[in-house]
């Protein structure tokens, strides 16, 4: 018994003893890190950022109501099925929740810790911080361009938990701020970067090609000049500084192109074609525009040569003469309208944030418009033209055919008309860059003289055309007090869009 | 536990009884229920000093002096009886077992048993018996109005579905699986009630894709025949001792135990069916199309699934193309979507052994169910080992062990909510009004090409029979609980116990998903492996001792160390090559991840009992805790309880009217930690880029790996939560205990909470980690029995219960509202300071009056975002519960009230847009103005614009249209009736080899008496059980109505 009392005894102690502190000192997470590279937040950014570019948030949503597709009506294979969708401004509140969380979140905090870290390691990684700054402004100009006045200067700090809405035109500035200070501090001669020397795939865009970061920063730049332009004109003097400043630091050549292919391996394919494949059996869902055809394949057709990027575009039925895009909303017919080009929406197709023939486009606009620089018709026609030949090769078509296609435009006899082509061809050659061709088609005129002349589409309520994305409640309104509380619907335009 | 106790008294007895002499009346003394001699039965002598004790085989001898007039048998757990001495010098006697005396002992904290009496706080014990009559396969749902102060929700109506228990509100804003669900604890032992939903195809917070799935609760594992009785803890001082785990209650169980005397062989048997309890009112006046029209043209089929097309009976002249392509004349099948369900079948069947001697004793038990759903190829099967066994060693020192083996297998688990192309119910509610069910069922696979017949051309929603027949949620769970009590009593007044337990379940889930599936067509399944563990261990202290005659003291001290562990591994395989073959080798791409934590618990705690005269009785408790959650600094916390009762019946005079009264006090504060893991900035590895329809990007991408930065902005300087609540009570029982009433008050207030507050997500995280605000509760509860008629054969008892709790939200300044949870289309749980939790969400916009605003342009309403549309709790609970008795039958049915909070409802708002509601029937085809206003310039007019078409008035009835699908959530029900007959013991005898037989008759949740929500059961919770949010239904699989037979007997 005394023994048995004993051995009770010492377990008791035993067990009471074992509450040395050692045993609480468990709460470090084994399942993260609490040191990394920043290029592992900068390529989770990237990723994010094109499959949203490319996802069913935001590019199929804006192509349908920014009309450079066509959801087929109530054909069977059609996207819409005879549903409503954002063809006819229903718009799910997951779009406008997911875009937002993708650009904020995925994207832009990852970016802002990234350049933090990147900023504060010794020796400091001075290009990665720049190539992240770059990426965050192209991030930052999509949520503006799609949400209107939006938090920048109070947002992504952890410090300020309601951050308060700035206007457009703040946040476009920091757009070209962040641009700037990526230029700064872009130091081509440091091994330090995302996609160093042995390490190069980390950086999607350019494998750690600093001078391509530098040409589209520069590139950028003058984009958000032009976005800002028609509503604030004394942007002309900066556009002009870029314009004579000459082209060799501007984004000058089809390999300096912003654009990341995806990877045909199920997971990693480009989202447009997973979702044709794994919903309507790979053949792809959406139609051709009414609005876009009439622009490539004319009633009057071109005197040379007819657009050999349209057999890249889409599809044609083997039935059907011409390419006749249906009409936004319309039913579409097999046998007569063409669909999405399944070449153009490959399993690897990439997803493009900037080209070089957009690049082109803009400066022949500068020149047609005389923004900061004298009127030159015949500078703005030849870089129209090159525009033109670069969009052709971007497709795939020959160098030769692209050249006989583009060479067929004479030389702008109008301002008037030049501007409305090269707007015509800049929305056309972003056909399937949903936002980019919205942001495009709303900067191209004041309201009625946007170019081109959409009208809404069928079965659209009346009210207006599509101008935005309303603000998402769950994800921003409702929990911030400092938010905008009335609805700012899908038609009211933003502080850019005359 | 209760044999132990019956011990304990019967030494009492030995002790106090004194000896004198005249002449001598043996007997033995039997119980009713299972005509078994009771051992210990006090004897005692009424009118003169003296009384005995029954032996081991019920035999009792007792002296009886001259001039006593009667013998008193009483016995813990029995009514007392009172014989009349005559002439006879022996005397039988039958006692009859009484719940309510049973329940005077209840096991508190750490399984320390006490007498009710001496409690200054509320319980409510249910004995095995009960919770036995009518089994639920999850037994939390059998406290459904019994208990005030407890609310039960079901999540769904899936075959072995979870349920949600809340004791006296909500008091966290948190989610997960302690911070709003009580403690459960066996034989001392807390045990896992997580209900794990899986997020496959994003980082929501919102449950969706194969989250969808109802998997259960764990709590749904106990095996109620085990179960020998369910104590329900609802105040912190009830629970203080558990530490902050049961801050919000903590549901005690103790499992049975063998009986001493000759082994018996009881044997339950169950089969009960089920069908839905409540289906929508479908109109069956229109066929499918839009804006009238069937289809684009005469050989076309429609494109639809709605009730948007033509009035059936004005088309009968035509014929139109089916979705088999044939040409028919439209008719409309009333019972399509009823006919879709089976009658679901349950068949449980136990049997246990037990028995036991002196010196030890066992039981050993087994159950099995096996069940069938409502949808087709929905099955589970549950088969459950227990062992329970004490022996005493040498005298003083005692061993016992409990250990539980619990293995589930289920299939074909529906598929709710969102985000999945598997789910289910939108599909088959929104058959068109013209389909033949038994079409379908035949035609959901071409014979020939094997490929799904979808019931559009456009081939874009699934059959559900291919989804019921070709694709499976299924989960496995296999489970061991069980723990090892050794006790050592060195001194008479000392007692030393350990209780050593354990509880760890590995569950295997699979969804598969075949080829050819819209939404899939390429295929897809995903596995998970969750392996979660529980170790715990207390080392308890007891000193009994009486300091004088009147004054007992009683010290506890503890200590305690719990660990709990989580593992999960989730892969996710897409694009299957071969169909039908779910092995990760036929996959394109394969995407794992894991993830594991670890939380440890060291407490140490005492308890100080006083007793006076064993009618006023104080209890002091306090406990430290240190948790590994917290920041070293702040780890440590420490939270006292007291508690007082005082029995002032004791000190009155008697009187016959009034027979028992007692007030109770009682205050404690509880502190609490939180999750592992949320003190530091850390990345994580990401697997997957999102995109919207599932198809985003995964990692390695181009070579490339990707981390993140936290959603949760993390706290260096997390404090531990703080939970103060006093509560007052009383019990009264009148005129030979026929009215019994318990009446309690609580406040309970959480501050400091340890809240995720969500953050706009421009700050670039979804939330910070905070100690913010609080949550008051406070509330009434009410439980009245009554014995209206009682007479020698017949008994009538009815208990009322009621429970009333206010919820109010303290938030700091900076901090407007608070929320929760957030269902998809703009709705989300909130809460905002000085309200309760709420629902929130858009709602139609109304002018100064009231009135609803139209637009002029439209006719149809305009609406208005982030309102607050209700309460998500219910303003009170009630149940009414009557039992009859007639000799061995017994006939008992329990009324379930919820009165207040309302519900959103998903399935409503689709069944109304798409025109199958019979609502929808309205106006059609004549022009129709709704009533309201529309602007005039800085006043309202009347408005004279009427709507283009009904389909375009009730598509205003969309998802995202919060309040237009938002409802009352009250609800009258008839939640369980049984009757029950035991067969008389003469009977019995003749067999010599049946000791006793009982066989009833049950039913649950037969009837809804009164509801408010069109279409749906109000009782729906598409979050789980862990989440704190409810009120909102989104595409759940409807509830079920039961009705069984049960046979019990044992030999």
């Amino acid at each position: 018994m005394k023994k048995f009392i004993y051995t009770f005894s010492v377990l008791t102690m035993l067990l009471t003893l074992s509450s040395c502190k050692k045993y609480l000192d468990i709460n470090k997470n084994p399942n993260a890190a609490e040191e990394i590279d920043p290029k592992l937040l900068f390529s989770y950014a990237t990723v994010a950022y094109i499959d949203l570019r490319t996802s069913g948030d935001l590019y199929i949503p804006m192509s349908l109501a920014g009309q450079t597709l066509s959801n087929g009506g109530n054909n069977p294979t059609g996207w819409s099925g005879g549903d409503p969708d954002a063809q006819t401004y229903v718009f799910s509140a997951n779009f406008l929740n997911n875009s937002w969380v993708t650009l904020y979140v995925r994207a832009g905090a990852n970016l802002k810790q990234a350049i933090k870290l990147s900023e504060a390691a010794s020796p400091a990684n001075n290009n990665a911080a720049a190539q992240c700054k770059v990426l965050l402004a192209m991030a930052t100009y999509d949520i503006t361009t799609t949400f209107g006045d939006v938090p920048f200067t109070e947002a992504w700090n952890p410090s300020i938990l309601y951050p308060h809405f700035d206007d457009q035109k703040t946040v476009l500035q920091g757009v070209i701020g962040l641009l700037d200070q990526a230029l700064a501090q872009f130091d081509e001669s440091s091994p330090l970067k995302i996609g160093k020397s042995g390490d190069t795939a980390y950086d999607l865009f350019y494998g750690g090609d600093i001078g391509k970061w530098k040409r589209l920063a520069k590139s950028l730049k003058l984009r958000t000049l032009l976005t800002m332009v028609d509503k604030d004109p004394t942007k002309a003097t900066d556009i002009g500084a870029i314009a004579t400043a000459g082209t060799a630091s501007l984004v000058n050549a089809a390999t300096d192109n912003a654009k990341i292919a995806f990877v045909d391996v199920a997971g990693k394919r480009n989202p447009k074609y997973a979702i044709s494949l794994q919903y309507n059996g790979g053949l792809n869902f959406f139609f051709a525009s009414k609005y876009v055809t009439d622009i490539m394949d004319p009633v009057v057709p071109f005197p040379v040569a007819p657009d050999p990027r349209l057999p890249k575009y889409f599809d044609k039925p083997s039935t059907a003469a011409k390419y006749v895009g249906v009409v936004p909303g319309a039913d579409a017919v097999n046998a007569a309208n063409p669909r999405i080009a399944a070449t153009l929406q490959s399993p690897a197709a990439p997803e493009v944030m900037f080209t070089l023939q957009e690049e082109l486009f803009n400066e022949a606009e500068i020149y047609a418009r005389g923004l900061g620089v004298a009127v030159d018709l015949t500078k703005a026609s030849t870089l129209y033209r090159t525009a033109l030949a670069e969009s052709c090769k971007f497709f795939g078509v020959s160098s030769t055919d692209a050249a006989t296609f583009a060479n067929q435009f004479p030389n702008f006899t109008t301002a008037a008309q030049a501007i409305q082509a090269i707007h015509e061809q800049q929305w056309v050659d972003k056909m399937d860059r949903g936002l980019d061709a919205f942001t495009q088609w709303r900067r191209s005129g004041p309201e009625g003289s946007e170019v081109p002349a959409l009208t809404l589409p069928v079965g659209a309520p009346a009210g207006g055309l599509f101008r935005r994305y309303e603000y998402p409640i769950v994800n921003e309104i409702s929990a911030n007090p400092n938010a905008p509380k009335t609805t700012i619907k899908y038609n009211v335009k933003m502080w850019f869009d005359l | 536990m209760k044999k132990l106790l019956q011990s304990l008294f019967v030494l009492l007895f030995i002790a106090t009884v004194a000896m004198a002499q005249d002449r001598t009346i043996t007997g033995t003394v039997t119980s009713s229920d299972d005509k078994l001699p009771i051992p210990g039965v006090s004897v005692k002598v009424k009118g003169a000093q003296g009384g005995a004790i029954t032996n081991a085989n019920g035999k009792y001898s007792v002296n009886v002096p001259a001039g006593a007039t009667a013998l008193e048998f009483s016995f813990l757990g029995y009514s007392m009886q009172t014989v009349v001495i005559g002439s006879t010098s022996t005397i039988n006697v039958v006692l009859v077992q009484d719940s309510k005396t049973l329940s005077d002992i209840v096991i508190t904290g750490v399984n320390i048993p006490r007498t009710a009496k001496s409690l200054g706080y509320s319980v409510t014990t249910l004995q095995g018996e009960e919770l036995n009559k009518a089994r639920e396969t999850n037994v939390i749902n059998s406290l459904a109005g019994k208990v005030a102060g407890v609310k039960i929700t079901s999540q769904s109506g899936t075959v072995g579905g979870s349920s949600k228990i809340i004791i006296r509100g909500a008091s966290s804003f948190n989610s997960g699986s302690t911070s709003n669900q009580p403690i459960f604890v066996i034989d001392g032992l807390p045990v896992d009630n997580g209900s794990q939903q899986l997020n496959t195809i994003s980082t929501s917070s919102v449950p969706q894709g194969s989250a969808g799935s109802d998997y259960g609760n764990r709590a749904g594992d106990l095996n109620s025949d085990d179960i020998e009785s369910m104590t329900v803890l609802k105040g912190a001082a009830a629970t203080a001792l558990y530490g902050a785990r049961a801050k919000n209650g903590a549901i005690v169980i103790t499992t049975k135990k063998g009986k001493k005397g000759q082994g018996t062989v009881s044997v339950n048997s169950s089969t009960r069916f089920d069908d839905v309890l409540k289906l929508p009112d479908f109109q069956n006046e229109y066929a499918q199309g839009v804006q009238g029209q069937y289809s684009t043209g005469p050989n076309v089929q429609s494109g639809s699934t709605n009730g948007w097309g033509p009035k059936i009976s004005e088309v009968q002249d035509k014929t139109f193309l089916n979705f088999l392509n044939q040409q028919v004349t439209l008719q409309a099948f009333p019972n399509n979507v009823r006919d879709f369900y089976n009658t679901g079948k349950t068949y449980i069947n136990s049997v246990a052994f037990e028995g036991g001697g002196d010196t030890g004793d066992y039981r050993f038990g087994f159950t099995n169910t096996t069940q069938s759903g409502i949808v087709p190829n929905e099955k589970l099967r549950k088969n459950v080992i227990n062992f329970n066994a004490g022996r005493n060693i040498f005298k003083g020192l005692d061993v016992r062990t409990n250990v539980n083996y619990v293995r589930t297998v289920a299939d074909g688990r529906p598929v709710q909510s969102s985000n999945n192309p598997n789910v289910l119910q939108p599909l088959i509610y929104g058959l068109p009004r013209t389909l033949d069910i038994n079409l379908l069922k035949d035609n959901w696979i071409d014979p020939v090409t094997k490929q799904q017949i979808t019931l559009t051309p456009a081939r874009n929603g699934n059959n559900p029979y291919w989804i019921a027949n070709k694709n499976n949620f299924a989960n496995v769970v296999d489970r061991v609980y069980g723990n090892g009590i050794v006790t050592y009593k060195p001194l008479e007044w000392l007692t030393i116990s350990d209780n050593l337990g354990t509880d760890f379940y590995n569950e295997y889930r699979r969804g598969t998903t075949s080829q050819g599936t819209i939404g899939s067509l390429t295929g897809d399944f995903y596995t998970a492996n969750l392996y979660n563990r529980v170790i715990n261990n207390d080392l308890l202290i007891t000193a009994d001792r009486k300091i004088t005659s009147d004054l007992s003291l009683k010290v506890i001290a503890g200590y305690n160390v719990y660990d709990a562990y989580y593992r999960r591994d989730l892969s996710d395989a897409q694009q299957l090559t071969v169909d039908g073959l779910y092995v990760f080798s036929n996959a394109g791409s394969v995407t794992t991840t894991n993830t594991s934590n670890r939380k440890r618990i060291q407490g140490v705690y005492g308890d100080i009992g006083l007793s006076y005269k064993d009618y006023l009785f104080l209890n002091i408790t306090g406990r430290n805790d240190w948790s590994s959650t917290l920041p070293i600094a702040n780890r440590s916390y420490f939270y006292p309880s007291v508690s007082s009762s005082f029995v002032f019946s004791e000190v009155l005079p008697k009187t016959t009217w009034f027979n028992f009264g007692k007030l109770r006090a009682s205050y404690a504060n509880v502190g609490s930690d939180t999750g592992p893991y949320q003190g530091a900035f850390v990345y994580s590895p990401i697997s997957a880029a999102f995109a919207q329809y599932g198809y985003g990007t995964t990692f390695p991408f181009q070579g490339v790996l990707a981390f993140s930065s936290p959603a949760v902005i993390p706290n260096l300087d997390l404090k531990p939560q703080n939970q103060a609540s006093y509560e007052i009570g009383t019990e009264l029982r009148f005129l030979d205990n026929r009215v019994t009433l318990d009446f309690t008050y609580y406040n309970t207030n959480t501050k400091d909470q340890i809240v995720s507050l969500p953050l706009p997500q421009s700050t670039g995280f979804s939330a910070a980690l905070k100690n913010a605000g609080s949550v008051k509760n406070t509330g009434v509860e009410i439980a009245l029995g009554l014995v209206p008629v009682k007479l020698k054969d017949f008994r009538w008892n009815i208990d009322f219960n009621f429970a009333k709790n206010n919820q109010t939200i303290n938030l700091p300044s900076e901090i407007t509202s608070y929320s929760l949870a957030s269902g998809w289309s703009g709705l989300s749980i909130k809460a905002e300071s000085g309200k309760s939790f709420g629902i929130y969400g858009v709602a139609w916009l109304r002018d100064g009056n009231g009135n609803l605003v139209i637009d002029p342009a439209t006719g149809l309403r305009k609406t208005i975002s982030d309102q607050r549309l209700g309460n998500m709790s219910p303003d009170w609970l009630g149940g009414i519960n009557n039992t009859f008795t007639y000799k061995g039958a017994s006939l008992s049915f329990l009324v379930d009230i919820r009165k207040g909070g309302v519900i959103y409802s998903n399935t409503v708002s689709s069944l109304r847009t798409s025109g199958l509601a019979k609502e929808t029937l309205l106006n059609r085809g004549n022009i129709f103005i709704d009533k309201g206003v529309v602007a005039s310039g800085s006043t309202y007019i009347p408005n004279t614009t009427p709507v283009t078409s009904m389909q375009d008035y009730w598509s205003q009835y969309t998802t995202t249209n919060t309040e237009a699908n938002i409802f009352d959530a009250s609800y009258v029900k008839l939640r369980e009736v049984r009757l029950s007959y035991q067969l008389p013991s003469k009977l019995l005898q003749k067999s010599k080899f049946i000791k006793s037989a009982e066989i009833g008759i049950e039913g649950r949740n037969l009837w809804i008496i009164h509801d408010n929500v069109p279409h749906i059961d109000p009782e729906a919770n598409f979050f789980g059980t862990e989440s704190v949010a409810e009120g909102v239904e989104f595409n759940s699989v409807p509830s079920t109505r039961t009705l069984g037979f049960n046979i019990r007997f044992k030999i």
